[in-house]
């Protein structure tokens, strides 16, 4: 799957095409407008991470452009400006997510995973993992083929686990992703432990591997 | 008390007139009064004069008893207690026309009569003096007051419009706030002192509001600024993370970088918001009802509570919407909310009440009262190694301001109370 990141940053940008690299992904970078928007024109890809701030120009103008050219790239927009009315202006353009910075590389690619699902498997949304696999659409999870049941926010948990496999979650990325708008508001994140070993416990008893291992202080890994 | 200025010249001048009236008015009337003795004194003199010139030479003792009935204010008596020098004096004497005692002027001077001493009486009723008297301090006093009357009522309006401009001024700085981003207006004045304060107001004003804004604008700013090397920095420490082979010693650096991290950004989304607000950049409003905004985060707070087996209660008894942003509304409530919690002991309380105009929190927590002069400061923190950031009270305060309500704290059996009045 193609990605292509526009970002002056150099220094965030390295961060962020290591962090997607390892994940089937084949990463694009431009530095600034015109770069990216001859990439644009000239490839196809799936999802476009595109910085709102640009040395040469507004993100917004390429987000038109893209939209323009008919392109149905899906595009996440990254911002420093987290004004409602930004979000909102992104969003009526055509973007189909908007992360302010600072965002958890994790957080990022559990976005990127969503657009490219939507993209890739329109109508029939469906994420098999080994004996696991989940029916977004339906919003169920399925063990060798029998259902179990999950809260939301264990299936929240689940797919952002899977989404970001073999990568070492923070309990503070986690415990954001599952609290959403209101990860301002959390002052522990004691919290995410409950639903981590609930989730555990509803797999293993359906006869799943064990593939969420704790990783010393840290957090948590999605190890097959 | 404080009083307005008008009344302090107005009651000088007020004292000043009832003091000339009071003084004045006696000794106006004593005056006149002398004035009149003086005059009736000198009509006797003449009336003796006349009699010794016409009469008296050519008077015998045995017409004296006619001449008395004929004149009915003067008199020709024996002088019996041999008086020797003429006098003038007051009596009151029965008046036998009108029937009563009344005030007279009198005249007594020895004569003689065909070589016998006689003793010549003149006399003048006062009472017509003492009337004239009365009606013309009257007609004083009248006038007198008539002229405080009007003096009273000039010095006011003329008081009145003089200061118009100056009351004016006041109530222009009376209701500026520095960050509501109003332009201040004073109104044309031709007084040079007036124009003058106006002026030197203006400037202030204007450079205080140009002070204001940048730093304003600095803070703004600098919290954007701040997100991309935040993001670096996060996107950097999860990196790391992902490193095989860390040791214990790297884990604990990596935990604390990203505690560190999260906190900072944590403070600097606040900042943003806390600068945003004060900017002006919350303008819409849209009918908001605090039981939906209750409801709707109503999960997210339960399983914190749970988490840290607080019990959680509500009880909604008629509240009113409120015209306010949807987004700080929700921040405001959600703020008081979380702080009830994260100053919260395990197995506490909190109870929500949502009353007509006003909604109250309430939690267990710290067993001391707070010190409420503080609390709604920037960065105050109760306890100074706390994690948050110091600025959701300095947020809710601002929002409550921003929108005219009240927020009051105070501390009641062990409890913390905080009450919004919309």
């Amino acid at each position: 799957m193609k990605i292509l990141l526009i970002e002056d940053e150099l220094a965030l940008a390295e961060s962020i095409l290591a962090y997607l690299k390892g994940h089937d992904f084949v990463c694009d970078y431009a530095h600034n407008l015109e770069t990216a928007q001859d990439k644009i024109l000239e490839f196809q890809y799936d999802c476009i991470v595109l910085d709102l701030m640009l040395p040469d120009g507004n993100g917004f103008d390429l987000l038109k452009m893209v939209k323009k050219a008919q392109k149905t790239d899906g595009i996440i927009l990254i911002s420093a400006k987290d004004g409602l009315e930004t979000r909102i202006e992104g969003l009526t353009l055509g973007a189909d997510d908007f992360l302010t910075k600072p965002f958890h590389l994790s957080e990022l690619m559990a976005r990127v995973w969503a657009i490219i699902r939507r993209k890739n498997f329109a109508g029939n949304n469906r994420l098999v993992f080994q004996e696991i696999t989940l029916d977004l659409l339906a919003k169920t999870v399925f063990v060798h083929q029998k259902p179990i049941e999950l809260t939301k926010k264990e299936l929240d948990l689940l797919l952002y686990l899977i989404g970001n496999a073999q990568k070492v979650l923070s309990k503070a990325s986690i415990a954001e992703h599952l609290s959403g708008d209101m990860a301002d508001m959390l002052d522990n994140h004691d919290f995410i432990y409950t639903h981590i070993k609930n989730l555990k416990k509803k797999l293993s008893e359906a006869g799943s591997q064990d593939y969420i291992k704790t990783v010393y202080g840290l957090g948590y890994k999605w190890q097959a | 008390m404080k009083q307005p200025l008008l009344h302090k010249t107005l009651r000088v001048y007020v004292l000043f007139s009832l003091a000339i009236l009071f003084v004045m008015a006696p000794l106006f009337y004593f005056t006149i009064e002398s004035l009149y003795l003086e005059e009736a004194d000198e009509t006797l003199e003449l009336r003796k004069k006349d009699f010794e010139k016409a009469s008296q030479p050519i008077l015998s003792i045995a017409e004296i008893a006619r001449w008395n009935t004929y004149n009915r204010d003067q008199e020709i008596i024996q002088n019996h207690r041999n008086i020797e020098n003429e006098r003038i004096f007051s009596e009151i004497l029965f008046d036998s026309l009108n029937q009563e005692y009344e005030p007279f002027r009198i005249l007594q001077s020895p004569i003689s009569i065909e070589g016998q001493p006689f003793l010549f009486t003149a006399r003048l009723n006062m009472v017509e003096t003492e009337d004239l008297i009365e009606s013309i301090a009257g007609v004083f006093l009248g006038l007198m007051l008539v002229l405080l009357l009007g003096f009273y009522w000039i010095t006011k309006r003329l008081s009145t419009r003089l200061w118009r401009p100056f009351y004016e001024t006041l109530h222009t700085i009376e209701t500026f706030e520095i960050d509501k981003k109003q332009s201040v207006h004073f109104s044309e004045t031709n007084l040079d002192e007036f124009s003058r304060l106006n002026q030197a107001i203006e400037k202030l004003i204007a450079r205080n509001t140009a002070i204001y804004n940048s730093q304003q604008e600095f803070i703004e700013n600098a919290a954007h600024e701040l997100q991309t090397p935040l993001a670096v920095f996060q996107g950097k420490v999860e990196l790391l993370s992902q490193e095989p082979d860390l040791n214990e010693n790297q884990s604990k650096i990596l935990i604390q970088l990203n505690e560190s991290v999260s906190r900072l950004s944590k403070l600097n989304k606040n900042l943003l918001l806390l600068s945003r607000i004060e900017n002006q950049q919350f303008q819409q409003k849209e009918t908001v009802f605090w039981p939906d905004i209750l409801e709707k985060n109503l999960d997210f707070f339960r399983e914190q509570a749970e988490h840290k087996q607080i019990s959680l209660h509500w009880q909604t008894s008629e509240p009113t919407p409120v015209l306010a942003h949807p987004f700080l509304a929700e921040i405001l409530f959600t703020n008081l909310w979380s702080n009830a919690l994260k100053h919260n002991i395990k197995g506490g309380q909190i109870s929500i009440d949502l009353q007509a105009h006003a909604f109250v929190f309430s939690n267990t927590g710290n067993p001391e009262p707070l010190p409420s002069d503080k609390l709604f400061q920037r960065f105050f923190k109760s306890n100074p190694s706390d994690s948050g950031t110091g600025l959701g009270l300095a947020i809710v305060q601002r929002i409550v301001e921003l929108y005219g309500w009240r927020i009051a704290y105070h501390f009641e059996d062990g409890r913390h109370f905080f009450t919004v009045c919309y």
